[in-house]
């Protein structure tokens, strides 16, 4: 892996090497049904992953029903909702719950080399959540770690390909803890997907779970190559 | 107006919303450089446009943002050493300095920012985003070396043929075009380097506009 290691042993991450980790991160994604895609922007040879899912805001829903929607499973999509259910139950059950659609953008920073998360959430009508609203559909064990990481604050930011707000996990520090992970694959001699290692740290903070599966990506290569 | 009447303030210029977060100089160049002055704008007090502007809730989030840009700035001119070095205090009195108009409370810090080792010739790669009102892309930001492996030094000219080409090309020159920072159009052979050391606005960023040219 080229990972321009300077002098102080910083871990970066260049442009291309991205593209190439999120390439290998979606063919498995679409392998599994994951729904992330690789997004463009029309004239630029830029582009990000991305993701939506929705969520439905488990309010009074009826106990014949609640065997059909995991509270800790964030996959849950509508339309498997509906599958299960005849038109009156669905009438019955929206009308007590919230759906909350919510998007998630992997981007590259090219000042900090680094990739970066980018994410919000709304209602359906269209109005956004605000960050203590995205927080209540955080399990509490991720909101500790999100307040004892070695990363600074979440703030709303202006999404550099679309520009729009977003809210952001700020970059700066996203080096310090990726480093370690690092280090040990490449003592170990053994291929890491940077992205899949990276998301699955700071995904679950965020409300945003990886299976398990991606981390045999690229199992088939033995070792680094370069 | 009534208290309650009033949610998030927000600005707009014929029917677009103004964001708060780019320098006032950069909003005028994109939307207005070939008015008069006095530039004028609508404010508002409801129907905070959520899609478009970014919530501002207090003079915190402004600086926070502030602080945000000089650190990238920094990051991409030195790597964040210069910026990491600096104390908690150097921080405030560079956000203090701007708030309140106090040039040489700035400059004693804003200087080491502005500094680089005499081997280097310039910084690493120089902090810059180029805007075009017609793209719905919001800017573009690359890295791009001040200075060419020969030692040669990378103008302006030739940030806009690396990072933008299509902006410029042959037949639109300086015809149908504008390159303006800070009002002016600098010309296309200025170095780079020296255009981030003299020319940036306060957050150490080269905020270019790429504007149709008038035509009277």
């Amino acid at each position: 892996m080229s990972l321009n290691l300077g002098a102080e042993d910083n871990f970066f991450l260049d442009e291309n090497r991205f593209k190439q980790y999120c390439e290998e991160f979606v063919k498995h994604s679409e392998e599994i049904g994951d729904a992330w895609e690789w997004r463009t922007i029309k004239d630029f040879p830029d582009g990000y992953m991305s993701k939506t899912h929705f969520q439905i805001k488990n309010r009074n829903i009826p106990p014949d029903l609640r065997q059909n929607v995991n509270e800790t499973e964030e996959q849950t999509s509508f339309t498997h909702f509906e599958e299960t259910m005849d038109d009156s139950q669905v009438a019955g059950v929206c009308a007590a719950a919230e759906v909350i659609r919510y998007e998630y953008h992997v981007l590259y920073s090219s000042s900090y080399q680094v990739p970066v998360l980018y994410f919000r959430a709304c209602f359906l009508d269209g109005r956004p959540l605000t960050l203590d609203e995205i927080w209540e559909g955080v399990h509490e064990c991720y909101q500790a770690r999100l307040l004892e990481g070695p990363w600074d604050t979440i703030t709303q930011q202006e999404h550099p390909l679309l520009g729009q707000p977003f809210f952001v996990l700020h970059p700066c520090r996203t080096n310090e803890f990726m480093a370690s992970v690092l280090a040990l694959s490449q003592k170990e001699n053994r291929y890491m997907n940077y992205i899949s290692s990276w998301l699955s740290i700071v995904g679950p903070v965020v409300g945003l779970n990886l299976p398990l599966s991606y981390a045999k990506l690229g199992s088939e290569q033995k070792t680094n190559i370069d | 107006m009534r208290q309650e009447d009033v949610s998030e303030i927000w600005f707009e210029y014929e029917g677009s919303p103004l964001k708060w977060h780019y320098p006032i100089g950069l909003l005028f160049d994109l939307h207005a450089s070939n008015t008069a002055l006095p530039w004028n704008i609508t404010v508002h007090f409801k129907n905070f446009p959520e899609k478009d502007l970014l919530h501002c809730h207090s003079k915190d989030v402004i600086e926070a943002h502030f602080m945000a840009c000089i650190k990238e700035a920094d990051a991409l001119k030195h790597k964040s050493q210069v910026i990491n070095e600096m104390q908690k205090k150097d921080h405030k009195q560079l956000w203090m300095g701007l708030q309140n108009d106090k040039f040489e409370q700035f400059w004693a810090i804003n200087r080491k920012l502005m500094e680089y080792i005499p081997e280097d010739s310039g910084f690493r790669y120089i902090p810059f985003r180029i805007y075009q009102a017609t793209t719905e892309r919001p800017f573009i930001q690359k890295l791009f070396r001040p200075v060419a492996p020969g030692g040669q030094l990378h103008t302006l000219g030739d940030l806009l043929k690396e990072v933008c080409p299509t902006a410029i090309t042959p037949e639109d020159d300086e015809k149908t075009i504008q390159v303006m920072i800070h009002g002016i159009e600098p010309m296309l052979e200025t170095p780079i380097q020296w255009l981030s050391e003299h020319m940036s606005y306060p957050d150490n960023f080269l905020h270019i506009s790429i504007i149709p040219r008038p035509t009277d």
